[in-house]
C-alpha cells in the first residue's frame, strides 16, 4: 500500500473521468476550487507521487488549497454526478478522500468529536440526555429497564437523529401511526452514520449500519420505515451487505400504502417542496407529494443540498449558509417550504434565525401530523446546554 | 528454465489500443497487483485522449491540453511497455502473438480495445477537380482538421450529414465558430435511435432557433467541387440532395455511424457478431483474448442481449473488468463474481448551445411497452415503461422504466433537468436489477 490508503478509488475515478468539466459548473465548491472531479483524483495521486512520507503528503495536500476546498467543501449532494455525462460516482471518490484526509490529520479532530455517532455521546444523545428525551418504551426489541427485549415485529421505525432529538412529540405521534397501520412496531433509536462518513470514518459508519441491520434481523421486523431518504439509502446498502431481508420504505410510502389520512388540512399558503438531495432517484419526492395529496408538478426546489451535508459547516460555515440561502431563494414569497429530511428542516430553521424570510419551513410530517418542531425551543436548548450545569461535561466529552 | 516456467514468471499482457478501455485495463492490471509486462500497442503518438472532448476542442471550448484525461506522470507510474509500430496488422490467436509491421510479439493474455472508426456509409464520392475528403469526427487528428477549417474565415457554410450525437456535437462546434450550418439526415428526425419523434421535434425547434437549417428525411445524392466566384475561397461544394434540391457549402462533415476496428482479426478465430462477443469478464470466445469498449458486445441490461453499448463509461468499466480478470487468472485464480461486468445500457447527454437532450435506456416502443409524456415550458420528459401499470408510491411497482428522453431549452448545470435525468437513469438501473 502506498501513502494514500484509498488510492484504488482515485485510480478508478481517473480512469472514468473524461475531464469534460461539466461537474465544475454544477457545484459551488468545485467552481470555487476550479477543479473537476477527475482533477481531485489526479491531484491526490500526484501529491502521493511527490511525497516520501505521510507527513510530507499531508503537507503537500494542505498546501493545495483548491484540493482541500474540493474535498472538504463537498455536500455529497451529487449535483456534479447528475450533470456528469458518465454519471461517475462522486460519493465514492470524496468519501475515500475524506478517509485519507482524516488519517493524514487534514480534518481537525475538534470538527467531528460531537458527531461520532457510534460512541456513547454525540450531540444528539447528549441533547436528549440533558433534556430528558428518551424512547426506552418504544425500542421494544432492546432489553431496557422498562421491559425485556421483544421480537417478531412487523415494522421497525427509524426516525433518524434529528427527528428523534428535536421532535420527540412528533416522533411518538408518527410511531403510534406506524403501529396502528402496520402492526407490531419497534423503534430503531440509532443513526445511519452519515456524520461519520463525512468526517472520514467510512468503516465505522458501515459498522454502525451493519449493527443496525443485525438489530433489525433480531427484531424479525419485515419493514423498516425511514423518515430521511439518506438514512434509508444507508440502511438499504447495509441490509444488502449483511444479507438481512428487510424492506426499506420511506415514511411517506408507508403511509400511502396504508391509506393514511392526514390529521389536519394542508396550510392555505402555496407549498414548495424542497427535494432532498439524498433522494437520488426522486421516488421519495413522489411519495411525499402523494402523501400530501398534491401534484408531483408542484413547485419543487432541486439544486443540491440544503447546506447540512458533508459536514461542510465545520469547514466553511459561510458556504453552508450560502447554500441554504440559495435553496430557499427558489421558494416563492409567502409559501410553505416542505422538506423531506428533518435535517433539512433543521438547517433551514437555523438559517432563517439569522436571515429571516417570508416563508414557513415545515417537514412534511408536520403537515400530516398534529405535533410540530419548536425550533425556537430547540435552538435555545442546544445553545444553553453548553453554558448550564452540563457545560463542563460537554466540553470534556467532546474535547 | 522451461518456456512455460519463464512465461509464468514474467507473463505478458498485450493491450491493443490505448483509449479509455485500454487505459482502464492497464490501470486495473496494476492496481490488482499484476507485476508482469503490460505491452500496449498504440498507433497514436500522443497521450491517450478523450474523444468526447475532441469536438469541444474543434469548437474552441477546450484547449488541446485539456483533451488528455491522463497525465504522462500518471501513465508512467503504470510501467507500460509501448509498441508504436503503426496499427496492429494481425492477431494470431492460436500462436498467442500480436503482429505489427515489424514482427510478432508474444502474449499470455490480450485485451482488444481498438475502438471504432466513423463511417461515411452512403455518402457519395466527391466529384470535380481537386477532390475533397469530407470531415469526420472521432480522433484528435479529425478534430485538428475540423478546428482548422472552422478557424478559416473562408469557411462560411458547413453541411453536417447525419443526425447522431456525433453529428450534433460537430454541429455545435460549427455554431460556436459562427458558421452557418445545415444538417441533413435520412431519418425524419434528429438524434436517430436515441429519441422518440416528439422529443426530437422539440430539440429540432431549438436547433432552428439557433439558425440551423434542417433537411430531414433526405440524403446527399451527389457532391461536386466547383469553382467559386467571389468569397474568400475559390472553390465550393455543390450538393445535390435526394429531393433534387441543390445548394453550395464550404465544408461537409459526415457522421454516418461507427464501425468497430477489428480488421486485424482473422476470420473464424474469434466469435464476432457486430463486434467481439464477450462474457461477463470481457473474455471473447478465446479464453486468453479479452475485448472492451466499442469492439465488445457485452450484456445490455434492458434487452438482456449482448450488444455494443458505445459510451465512454462503459468502455472504462469494461476495460477495468478485463484488467482485473486477467490479473486474477494470471495469479492462478479466477475473478470473483463481484468483479464481473454488471452490464450496461445506453445513456447520452448532449447540449447544443442551450438545447439540452438527455436519454437513457431504450426508445423502442414495443407492444409490451407504453409511452408517457410530461411537457411544460421547462422541459419535455418522455418515459418508456415496460410491464403492467402500477400504483403510484406504494413501492410495489409492477412496471419498470426502461427508457426516457428529456429535452430542455436551458442547459444549466445543477438544474432540475439534470437532476431529473439522473433520477430517471437511476430508476432504469434499479429496474434492471
Amino acid at each position: 500500500m502506498g501513502l494514500l490508503e484509498r488510492s484504488d478509488a482515485y485510480w478508478k475515478f481517473t480512469g472514468q473521468c473524461t475531464q469534460c468539466g461539466h461537474c465544475t459548473q454544477a457545484c459551488s465548491s468545485l467552481t470555487a476550487a476550479d477543479m473537476t472531479l477527475g482533477d481531485i483524483a489526479q491531484a491526490l495521486l500526484e501529491a502521493e507521487r511527490n511525497s516520501a512520507s505521510s507527513d510530507e503528503l499531508a503537507a503537500n495536500i494542505a498546501q493545495n488549497g483548491q484540493l482541500v476546498q474540493a474535498v472538504r467543501g463537498c455536500f455529497f449532494c451529487t449535483s456534479c454526478k447528475n450533470t456528469c455525462f458518465a454519471h461517475n460516482d462522486v460519493c465514492d471518490l470524496i468519501y475515500n478522500a475524506r478517509v485519507d484526509f482524516r488519517k493524514l490529520g487534514l480534518i481537525p479532530r475538534e470538527t467531528y468529536t460531537s458527531v461520532l455517532v457510534d460512541e456513547q455521546w454525540d450531540i444528539f444523545t447528549a441533547y436528549r440526555a440533558i433534556h430528558g428525551i428518551g424512547y426506552a418504551d418504544l425500542t421494544r426489541h432492546v432489553d431496557t429497564d422498562v421491559a425485556p427485549a421483544d421480537t417478531d415485529f412487523d415494522v421497525a421505525f427509524f426516525p433518524g437523529c434529528s427527528l428523534a432529538a428535536y421532535g420527540p412529540e412528533l416522533t411518538r405521534e408518527i410511531f403510534a401511526a406506524v403501529e396502528e397501520l402496520g402492526g407490531k412496531t419497534t423503534m430503531l433509536d440509532s443513526c445511519c452514520g452519515s456524520s461519520l462518513r463525512s468526517a472520514g470514518f467510512f468503516d465505522r459508519a458501515e459498522a454502525l449500519c451493519d449493527k443496525n441491520s443485525r438489530e433489525l434481523a433480531d427484531s424479525k421486523a419485515k419493514q423498516l420505515v425511514c423518515v430521511c431518504p439518506g438514512c434509508a439509502n444507508d440502511m438499504k446498502r447495509a441490509l444488502a451487505r449483511t444479507g438481512v431481508d428487510v424492506e426499506v420504505v420511506s415514511l411517506a410510502a408507508f403511509l400511502n400504502a396504508h391509506g393514511f389520512k392526514p390529521k389536519k388540512p394542508l396550510p392555505e399558503t402555496p407549498l414548495c417542496i424542497s427535494k432532498s438531495c439524498q433522494d437520488r432517484d426522486g421516488t421519495y419526492l413522489e411519495d411525499t407529494c402523494e402523501a400530501l395529496g398534491i401534484d408531483a408538478e408542484v413547485p419543487t426546489i432541486f439544486h443540491g443540498c440544503c447546506g447540512a451535508g458533508g459536514a461542510v459547516s465545520a469547514f466553511d460555515p459561510d458556504r453552508q449558509a450560502q447554500q441554504a440561502d440559495e435553496k430557499l431563494s427558489f421558494a416563492p414569497d409567502g409559501s410553505t417550504v416542505v422538506t423531506m429530511c428533518p435535517t433539512c428542516t433543521y438547517t433551514y430553521a437555523y438559517r432563517m434565525m439569522s436571515n429571516p424570510r417570508n416563508i414557513v419551513n415545515k417537514h412534511y410530517a408536520e403537515l400530516l401530523f398534529e405535533s410540530q418542531f419548536d425550533w425556537n425551543l430547540v435552538f435555545y436548548q442546544l445553545n444553553s446546554m453548553w453554558y448550564g450545569e452540563y457545560g463542563a461535561w460537554l466540553a470534556q466529552v467532546f474535547a | 528454465m522451461s518456456e512455460n516456467a519463464a512465461k509464468a514468471a514474467n507473463p505478458v499482457v498485450a493491450i491493443i489500443g490505448f483509449g479509455t478501455a485500454g487505459v482502464n485495463a492497464a490501470i486495473a492490471l496494476r492496481r490488482a497487483g499484476f507485476a508482469g509486462v503490460v505491452r500496449v500497442f498504440s498507433d497514436i503518438d500522443t497521450l491517450p485522449y478523450s474523444p468526447i472532448l475532441t469536438s469541444y476542442y474543434a469548437g474552441g471550448e477546450k484547449t488541446l491540453e485539456e483533451c488528455f484525461p491522463w497525465s504522462a506522470e500518471q501513465l508512467a507510474e503504470l510501467d507500460l511497455d509501448f509498441v508504436q509500430e503503426g496499427p496492429v496488422e494481425r492477431l494470431d490467436v492460436e500462436g498467442h502473438k500480436v503482429y505489427t509491421r515489424e514482427g510478432g510479439y508474444p502474449y499470455d493474455k490480450c485485451v482488444i480495445a481498438t475502438g471504432a472508426t466513423p463511417m461515411c456509409y452512403g455518402f457519395p464520392q466527391v466529384e470535380g477537380d481537386g477532390g475533397y475528403e469530407p470531415l469526420v469526427m472521432r480522433t484528435l487528428e479529425n478534430a485538428e482538421r475540423l478546428k482548422s477549417v472552422l478557424e478559416d474565415e473562408s469557411c462560411e457554410r458547413v453541411l453536417v450529414s447525419g443526425a447522431s450525437m456525433v453529428a450534433l456535437k460537430t454541429l455545435e462546434a460549427c455554431l460556436n465558430r459562427g458558421k452557418r450550418v445545415t444538417l441533413v439526415g435520412m431519418n425524419p428526425h434528429v438524434l436517430d435511435f436515441n429519441a422518440v419523434p416528439q422529443a426530437a421535434e422539440r430539440f429540432e425547434r431549438g436547433l432552428e432557433g439557433y439558425g440551423v437549417e434542417l433537411r430531414l428525411g433526405m440524403t446527399v445524392k451527389a457532391v461536386k467541387r466547383i469553382p467559386r466566384e467571389g468569397g474568400l475561397r475559390d472553390w465550393q461544394l455543390e450538393v445535390t440532395f435526394s429531393n433534387g434540391d441543390v445548394d453550395c457549402f464550404d465544408e461537409i462533415s459526415v457522421s454516418h455511424g461507427m464501425k468497430s476496428n477489428l480488421d486485424f482479426i482473422e476470420a473464424d478465430t474469434l466469435e464476432i457478431d457486430r463486434a467481439l462477443v464477450v462474457d461477463d469478464y470481457m473474455r471473447t470466445s478465446n479464453p486468453d483474448v479479452y475485448a472492451a469498449g466499442d469492439v465488445a458486445q457485452g450484456l445490455e441490461l434492458i434487452s438482456g442481449q449482448k450488444r455494443i453499448v458505445g459510451i465512454w463509461k462503459n468502455a472504462a468499466v469494461q476495460g477495468a473488468v478485463a484488467g482485473t480478470a486477467i490479473a486474477a487468472e494470471l495469479a492462478g485464480g479466477e475473478p470473483s463474481p463481484d468483479q464481473a461486468h454488471p452490464g450496461a445500457f445506453g445513456m447520452n447527454t448532449i447540449a447544443v448551445k442551450d438545447m439540452l437532450f438527455i436519454s437513457a435506456g431504450t426508445m423502442e416502443v414495443t407492444p409490451e411497452r407504453t409511452m408517457e409524456v410530461r411537457e411544460n415550458d421547462e422541459m419535455l420528459v418522455i418515459y418508456i415503461f415496460e410491464g403492467d401499470a402500477y400504483s403510484e408510491g406504494t413501492g410495489g411497482s409492477k412496471r419498470r422504466l426502461v427508457g426516457f428522453n428529456l429535452v430542455s431549452e436551458h442547459d444549466e448545470a445543477g438544474s432540475r433537468a439534470y437532476d431529473t435525468g439522473a433520477m430517471l437513469t437511476l430508476r432504469i438501473e434499479a429496474g434492471c436489477k
